[in-house]
């Protein structure tokens, strides 16, 4: 066995010991540890992506000292490597972007509580990506809702602890039906480790065994994931904890958290229950249907929304919306359009909050987005970043999100039988995304009223200057920093890197999804 | 008195647990209750597990007595799992616990509408 | 892919205004300095037109970028490309002359000069568009570049203009966009085939066939397919002023400055013609479109477009908003020729496509050269102007009658094939009502744009008083023509679109030769 092999475990173990090592550390310094726990992992789960690659297959990795039936494994393959590569690069450039402002939001005192939360989610992620084992699966599910709990609830203000209140209430629904669900699967097949239980699965399907059962434990599970990946209609709890976290948590809990149950349910279809099987019950027809209904309801509060993060929130729960209609699609390339858009969302998500920040900072901070009037001028990379991610999240050509749509859409048409709603549904979301991002980015771009009056005639830098007075004086930020210039420069590239060369990643979905039957 | 439900007592409670437990959570106001439906809902889940793991006529799988033989024990994954499980759920209880003190330190009240209502008033003032 | 060799040349014109554009927005050394820009500014138009030229001369195709493995970003230069690129960077040379003059009073030349050489590079790429994905990447850019010019005055006007604009835009490009998808299932990103690439096969649907290459690709029912034609006609339809996706236009193009709505109406609504072309005659295929209902559709609402664009702009008051309505209604003229699906038709077509981009861009000029000289806006209070500018509105006049379409000016030659086009069609009722539709519009085009002559030359006592008080005791009216920068230009277009109409022969064997290969 080769080194590389050994590191999905290493990373999992070595983000989990820098949040127990960060307890004793002040906050600058469990900051600097989380950074190089996510770099370092995220190096080595590109080294076991290209593992996989290179020997074109997957292995399992056994824990312990009991062979496969009864130990706890770990499984990587390119699927696996690709998402937590990914997740490594939008948590760091996340953590980094938003640096400034958790130090501001958080006490003093609690600076390292928060990076250790941060580095409690990684840990969680890279397990809830890597494990092959569904007991294992529940309890690192139980540790990401603690840690997302934490992140929500560190910015000490009324409206976030009564959003993480809400978010621990809907989360232990999920969790608890995720729960029954494996006991109940457990009971069926008598294993909790993926690949004997599909064994085992596929063996009462073929027998016509226990048909009821399989569908309450498909369908139980599923909801579960569902619920806690803020599936519409249970996604109320989505706007609150996006909207008042500090931006780092939005950032993560946005475009990771519901991503890693997703890959997690995707992984369980693939992995325990059987594509087929899941296919033959129906469970994903009422994915698909919830999730057209994400797409479209989802826009709608966007629309009607004023205050910006809530929106970029509500976005969320569009674009989570289109990755279940994919699932729901039940074809291979619907699934990879699934995942693909899981990439998408993750750095287009990321993108959008940040550099949101970068627009606040220079807006005196309100909620309404009418406040953010102009601030395209006074933070123009800011302003930058945020029309690329729109125009992302609306589909425009050479950006990640053009790739999504065309997967969505191609796979639409191979499957006769939903092309129709898939393709009008994505129309009329489409249409409805360009309503409010496109809205936001004139805004953004838009002099006010009274500032551009008391300006005419100057040029526009004195111009600026006026709209800056204006509202730059409210604002406690300083100056957009350097770190939050490259978060958001990172983002944009590799957004630009999705979007233009898609192919090869999307090659390697396909062979991943491979991999997982 | 044959029918399933009757021969699968303990599942049957068990689920009947869970459901309550459930409804508990999602449907009640005060966020206490909500806590004691959470545990209800997650103790049922032991019990189903331990259930299943439990063979009639059989002992705890503590090697006892020098008994090497495998038969003579139930079987200890689900006990392995019910152990984990409280565990979890102890943290996430006391998380929520937590929590909810420093609501109710915040807003006087258990009742999750009228906390969300009055952060809502505290945000526009 | 294609036969010829990569033809590098292809890119220049593209990337070069493209990048003067971006200096002149990004480089500090552009700040404040007028001169700078402005020489900027004509020397790249110089030497794009150069360079379309040598692109143009030489051909060929292009890959740009392998988005996937089956979408390719290309170009490629056809007959249609030259057509349209050479009347884009023609116009946009002129126009630029001619803005150099006319934005000296407004604000923030640079940004204005910036976003007009990229639009500029962006719709070179959209003529050389090889596939509909390059199409509609190109049309997307398009719509963003062009964006800043209607958001110039950023008045609450020009804010609300703008949103328009782009959410018109948007969603006619998204509609287009899923007809490009279903496309795309049946022939691939295929590059542009004139005559099309789709065939029916009864009984099965609709499949690819190209020549040589045999039938290939998923069949696709009819019902589903029309539809996904209808689709990208609307969607695209929406740059070309048609109804129902016109709300836009008349509201963006008079809210820039007269440059900007000249070429916004001059030339980018052309894209959205550029675009239908592609669409119906080189993917695909008149064949299969004609006689069935997206046809008819098609023709009802280009017919409605411009009756209903001529009697709005009959009533319209502001000089600019009434050549915006009559841009609706014009273009639509286009697209009525490109809906016979018939080949004089076609020919009349793009005809009109030529001349009335002249004519446009001249009409505009001439009326952002009466508010850069007298600040006025309103057909009402332009009363007498001819005592003042006799020149200019000379031109408004000529321009105006080439528009009606008076013999020997331009607008009759197209409007002549248009209709012959139209009564050859075989399209049942059509065929005669079209025609009637057109004389029609063209007594109200007339009806429109000729009161403003006859009040400017001939302004009778009545209006001379207001004159005499709106300009308190100036003494006699002096001859005030609008400086050389501005009326070279518009002398240059109304030149063209009279002399075009004179001898009309070598444009019209060109496109007839066009025609005879899609058709």
């Amino acid at each position: 066995m080769s080194l590389v092999q050994n590191f999905p475990f290493f990373s999992i173990i070595l983000a989990m010991f820098s949040g127990i090592l960060s307890s004793v550390l002040d906050g600058k310094k469990a900051r600097n540890v989380s950074l190089a726990a996510i770099v370092m992992t995220t190096v080595m789960s590109a080294a076991v992506l290209h593992f996989c690659v290179r020997t074109g297959q997957s292995y399992t990795y056994m824990m312990g000292h009991f062979p496969a039936p009864w130990g706890n494994e770990i499984r990587a393959g390119v699927l696996e490597g690709q998402t937590a590569v990914l997740f490594g690069v939008v948590m760091f450039l996340a953590v980094v972007g938003g640096m400034d402002h958790t130090a501001m939001d958080v006490e003093e005192s609690k600076q390292n509580l928060f990076y250790i939360m941060i580095d409690l989610m990684l840990s969680s992620l890279l397990a809830l990506i890597y494990t092959n084992d569904l007991f294992t699966a529940y309890v690192f599910v139980e540790i990401n809702t603690i840690a997302g709990c934490g992140l929500i609830m560190i910015r000490q203000i009324g409206r976030s602890l009564s959003s993480a209140i809400r978010y621990m209430i809907m989360s232990q629904l999920g969790s608890g039906l995720f729960l029954i669900g494996l006991s109940l699967l457990y009971d069926v097949t008598g294993h909790l480790l993926m690949s004997p239980a599909k064994e085992a699965v596929a063996a009462i399907e073929a027998a016509g065994l226990y048909e009821v059962p399989m569908l309450v434990i498909m369908a139980v599970v599923s909801v579960g994931l569902a619920i806690k990946s803020g599936l519409y209609p249970f996604h109320y709890w989505i706007p609150d904890t996006y909207g008042y976290a500090t931006p780092t948590a939005s950032a993560v809990l946005s475009g990771l958290v519901s991503k890693g149950y997703i890959f997690l349910l995707i992984k369980i279809f693939y992995r325990v229950l059987g594509r087929e099987n899941v296919i033959a019950s129906q469970i994903v027809n009422v994915l698909f249907v919830f999730g057209l209904a994400g797409m479209l309801m989802g826009s709608v509060h966007a629309i009607l929304e004023r205050d910006t993060r809530r929106m970029i929130a509500y976005s969320s729960v569009a674009q989570i919306g289109y990755i279940y209609m994919g699932i729901g699609l039940g074809t291979q390339a619907g699934m990879v359009a699934a995942l693909f858009h899981m990439f998408t969302h993750s750095a287009t998500k990321a993108l959008l909050f940040i550099s949101a920040v970068g627009l606040y900072e220079v807006s005196g901070d309100r909620k309404d987005f009418r406040s953010l009037q102009g601030s395209g001028y006074r933070n123009p990379l800011a302003g930058i970043g945020f029309a690329v991610g729109s125009l992302s999240m609306v589909g425009f050509p050479m950006l990640s999100g053009f790739i999504s749509k065309l997967l969505f859409a191609t796979s639409a048409l191979q499957s006769p039988h939903k092309m129709l709603p898939t393709v009008i549904a994505l129309a009329i979301s489409t249409i409805l995304n360009a309503v409010y991002f496109l809205r936001l980015v004139i805004t953004l771009y838009t002099i006010p009223e009274a500032e551009n009056a008391a300006g005419k005639g100057n040029d526009k830098r004195q111009r600026v200057f006026v709209a800056a007075k204006g509202q730059g004086e409210a604002s406690a930020f300083p100056a957009s920093s350097r770190k939050l210039r490259l978060a958001i420069v990172s983002f944009i590239l590799l957004n630009l890197v999705l979007g233009l060369c898609s192919q090869p990643i999307v090659n390697q979905i396909g062979n991943g999804l491979t991999m997982f039957e | 008195m044959n029918t399933p439900l009757f021969v699968n007592m303990e599942e049957t409670v068990s689920i009947i647990l869970f459901g309550i437990g459930f409804t508990m959570l999602m449907l009640h106001r005060n966020l206490i209750k909500k806590i004691l439906g959470m545990n209800i809902m997650d103790t049922a889940v032991y019990l189903f597990l331990a259930v299943k793991g439990y063979i009639r006529g059989r002992m705890v799988p503590i090697v006892a007595d020098g008994i090497q033989d495998v038969s003579a024990y139930i079987n200890p994954v689900p006990s392995g799992l019910v152990l984990t499980g409280i565990v979890v759920s102890v943290s996430t209880t006391a998380l929520m616990l937590a929590l909810t003190i420093r609501l109710y330190e915040r807003y006087g009240s258990l009742d999750l509408d009228e906390i969300l209502m009055r952060a809502k008033e505290e945000e526009r003032a | 892919m294609y036969a010829i060799e990569e033809n590098i040349i292809l890119l220049l014109p593209v990337v070069l205004p493209t990048a003067v554009g971006t200096a002149i927005l990004m480089v500090p050394g552009f700040d404040r300095n007028r001169g700078r820009i402005i020489a900027a500014v004509l020397g790249t138009l110089l030497v794009e037109a150069a360079l379309a030229g040598l692109a143009l001369a030489t051909g060929g195709s292009l890959v740009l970028w392998q988005l996937t493995e089956t979408v390719a970003l290309s170009f490629h230069v056809d007959g249609i490309s030259r057509l349209f690129a050479a009347l884009t960077v023609g116009v946009w040379l002129l126009v630029g002359i001619y803005s150099v003059s006319y934005m000296k009073q407004e604000e923030e030349e640079r940004r204005f000069f910036g976003f007009y050489l990229i639009v500029l590079g962006v719709l070179v790429g959209l003529d050389f568009s090889g596939n509909l994905i390059t199409l509609y990447v190109f049309y997307e850019l398009m719509t963003l570049t062009s964006l800043p010019l209607v958001l110039h005055e950023r008045t609450k006007e020009a804010v609300a203009a703008g949103l328009k604009y782009l959410f018109y835009s948007v969603a006619g490009a998204f509609l287009a966009l899923f007809g490009i998808f279903l496309l795309m299932q049946i022939c691939g990103n295929q590059p542009f085939v004139p005559g099309g690439l789709i065939v029916r096969l009864p009984g099965e649907g609709l499949v690819s066939f190209q020549e040589g290459m045999g039938s290939g690709g998923t069949p696709v029912k009819e019902g589903l397919f029309l539809a996904a034609v209808f689709c990208m006609l609307v969607g695209f339809g929406a740059k070309a002023g048609m109804f129902p996706l016109h709300g836009w236009l008349p509201t963006a193009h008079p809210v820039a400055p007269a440059p900007a709505s000249a070429v916004l109406s001059g030339v980018i609504t052309k894209s959205g013609v550029l675009a239908v072309i592609r669409v119906v005659y080189f993917a695909v295929g008149p064949k299969v479109l004609r006689g069935t209902w997206v046809q008819q559709v098609w023709i009802l609402l280009t017919l409605l477009t411009v009756f209903m664009g001529s009697m709005l702009a009959y009533k319209e008051p502001v000089l600019k908003k009434r050549l915006a309505y009559s841009t609706v209604s014009q273009v639509s003229y286009v697209l009525f020729g490109l809906s016979m699906l018939q080949s004089q038709a076609f020919v009349g077509a793009l005809s009109h496509v030529v001349f009335h981009s002249l004519i446009k861009n001249a009409l505009f000029l001439c009326a952002g050269a009466v508010i850069v000289m007298t600040g006025k806006t309103r057909v009402r209070d332009m009363r007498g102007l001819g005592e003042k500018m006799p020149l200019l509105l000379g031109c408004y006049t000529v321009a105006a009658l080439a528009l009606v379409g008076i013999p020997p000016a331009s607008g009759f030659v197209s409007k002549w094939y248009l209709a012959v086009g139209a009564l050859a069609s075989g399209t049942g009722v059509w065929a005669w009502l079209g025609p009637v539709v057109l004389l029609v519009s063209a007594l109200l085009t007339a009806g429109y744009l000729l009161p403003l002559t006859i009040q400017g030359f001939f302004p009778g006592t009545y209006g001379k008083e207001d004159v005499d008080a709106g300009q308190g005791k100036a003494g006699p009216e002096a001859r005030q023509e609008p400086s050389g920068w501005m009326m070279g230009p518009i002398l240059i277009l109304t030149a063209g679109a009279l002399l075009f109409g004179c001898f009309p022969g070598a444009l019209l064997a060109a496109l007839e030769t066009l025609a005879g290969a899609v058709l």
